[in-house]
């Protein structure tokens, strides 16, 4: 059996939590060991995926206030909170003979959060680009990244549990005032292990079922390690050179974010969606009005359409591949599709305007 | 069983085997034009972002010359020639889908003034070699669909 190093860490800076993924990803193909790392973050650590505008995404002046980090995954995805609750888990090994696709990588590599889940009775799918589900509602976020040598990292963020009201303070969403609706709503598209587990699970309890998920998944043993002196330098120097720097935190992209918001009446009443875009692509959909009789469809149709391209002809496709699959939701499907692709147009239509933040989303950002 | 799957691959340049990225060689210049071929697309899905290395870079076949995130993965690009990035396609820094819509013409990435040209090329494929790699490339993605 193939022996893999298992690195355990809590209460990380961000910008040494990220350099020693990227370190490692970055070596393992000149002979450094396959590592399985779950590690926490000091509270709290704001995250924001690769590309993302840090402004956009994070209430930066409620960060500062109240001394939270923040930084930029070397993998793609939205932003997440991390600190104690937040099981961070990071696993590098070489790419090459790696023949898998980007989707099949990421299923295979979140077997082992699978089966640890499995563990304490909790039944999760893959989903969509980077979300590990459970009944329509993300317990972990996934990410892949591909280093320039060879080196795959797979990043995780397993929620233990996770404080909404504090997410809510320090992230943007679409909504732009925070209101207990507002987090009642994310709430509805999340879960956590102790929510669904009913058992007070504590991180080094996780820690242990996510390693042994790992272990049999991929059917190596993981022997506990350490870092070694020429990897803390090389992840010191990467810490140095960029992610503690400004110009890799605050960085932008020539691709806009944009939003808009549409309102329909439909037979259940009044339909509410809000879509963001990255240039075409919507990153995110968010469904609210009056018909919530069936909030696990709702959340399973807002992941579907998560980082899918803008095209009205693949919306229409999408929504109604969701209909079929969720005959129990009477939303009136052809209503939802109007909806969504009016959203679309008017943030699109923001763009064109040069107003990010056209309509009536995030207005705080204009002066981040 | 066969696969339904077909792939735009044109003969009139060279594409490296493991990152599925083109690169043509303009006769006059003696530039190589890159850009990602149609079978790296089908993996990726829809690109949401792009960023690519200032010109004037230098870059090692292999090693990065840009990022980007796409419906699928976050990934380095790496060069398929060594050389110094003298054009890089701007249009699509900020509409990424054009690598989709149209990838061997207005979504080509940068422009790259080779180092060592044949010998690069010497490890790309192309030519006669194009329509076995394309079979067997479309292969493995129907076994790894039929595993999943």
């Amino acid at each position: 059996m193939k022996a893999w190093r298992l690195l355990r860490e809590d209460g990380v800076s961000a910008g040494h939590g990220l350099a020693v993924d990227e370190t490692l990803a970055s070596r393992v193909v000149q002979g450094a060991p396959p590592t399985l790392r779950l590690y926490t973050y000091r509270p709290h650590s704001a995250l924001i995926g690769r590309f993302q505008d840090a402004a956009n995404e994070v209430h930066l002046a409620y960060c500062a206030a109240h001394g939270l980090e923040v930084n930029r995954r070397p993998t793609g995805g939205g932003a997440i909170l991390m600190g104690p609750d937040q099981l961070g888990v990071a696993l590098t090994v070489p790419g090459r003979g790696t023949e898998l696709r980007p989707r099949a990588l990421m299923e295979r590599f979140s077997d082992g959060l699978v089966r640890a889940l499995s563990s304490v009775g909790i039944v999760a799918t893959f989903r969509g680009k980077n979300d590990l589900e459970v009944g329509g509602r993300k317990i972990a976020g996934l990410g892949v990244y591909r280093d320039p040598s060879g080196g795959l990292l797979f990043h995780a963020s397993l929620l233990i549990d996770l404080d909404v009201a504090l997410m809510a303070q320090v992230l943007k969403t679409p909504f732009g005032t925070i209101t207990d609706a507002e987090i009642a709503t994310v709430s509805s598209r999340t879960t956590t292990m102790r929510a669904l587990s009913g058992r007070d699970l504590d991180v080094d309890d996780v820690r242990n079922r996510v390693s042994e998920g790992f272990a049999r998944s991929f059917d190596v043993a993981l022997e506990p390690g350490e870092l070694d002196a020429d990897e803390g330098a090389a992840i010191t120097a990467l810490r140095h050179a960029k992610y503690d720097t400004e110009s890799w935190v605050h960085q932008t992209t020539d691709v806009p974010d944009t939003n808009g918001s549409a309102t329909v009446a439909t037979d259940n009443g009044q339909l509410d969606i809000h879509v963001a875009l990255a240039g075409r692509t919507i990153k995110a959909v968010h469904l609210r009005g009056d018909f919530f009789e069936t909030e696990s469809a709702v959340a399973d149709l807002e992941g579907r359409l998560r980082w899918h391209a803008a095209r009205t002809d693949g919306i229409r496709a999408t929504v109604s591949r969701w209909a079929e699959a969720t005959p129990e939701c009477s939303l009136d499907a052809d209503a939802l599709t109007r909806a969504i692709i009016a959203a679309a147009e008017a943030a699109s239509a923001a763009e064109a305007e040069r107003d990010p933040y056209g309509c009536f989303v995030t207005p705080e950002a204009n002066h981040g | 069983m066969s696969s339904d799957r077909t792939f735009e691959v044109p003969h009139d340049r060279h594409y490296d085997r493991e990152h599925h990225l083109w690169a043509s060689c303009d006769a006059d210049s003696g530039r190589i034009r890159v850009g990602i071929d149609a079978i790296g697309l089908e993996s990726l899905g829809e690109l949401a972002y792009v960023s690519l290395q200032e010109t004037n870079t230098q870059v090692v076949r292999g090693g990065a010359m840009g990022t980007l995130e796409a419906a699928k993965m976050t990934t380095t690009i790496a060069a398929p020639v060594t050389g110094t990035i003298v054009a890089r396609n701007d249009e699509i820094l900020s509409q990424p889908t054009l690598v989709n819509s149209d990838p061997y013409g207005g979504g080509w990435l940068v422009e790259i003034e080779p180092a060592m040209w044949e010998a690069d090329a010497d490890e790309l494929v192309s030519g006669d070699d194009l329509d076995e790699w394309v079979t067997a490339e479309v292969a493995r993605m129907d076994a790894e669909d039929h595993a999943s």
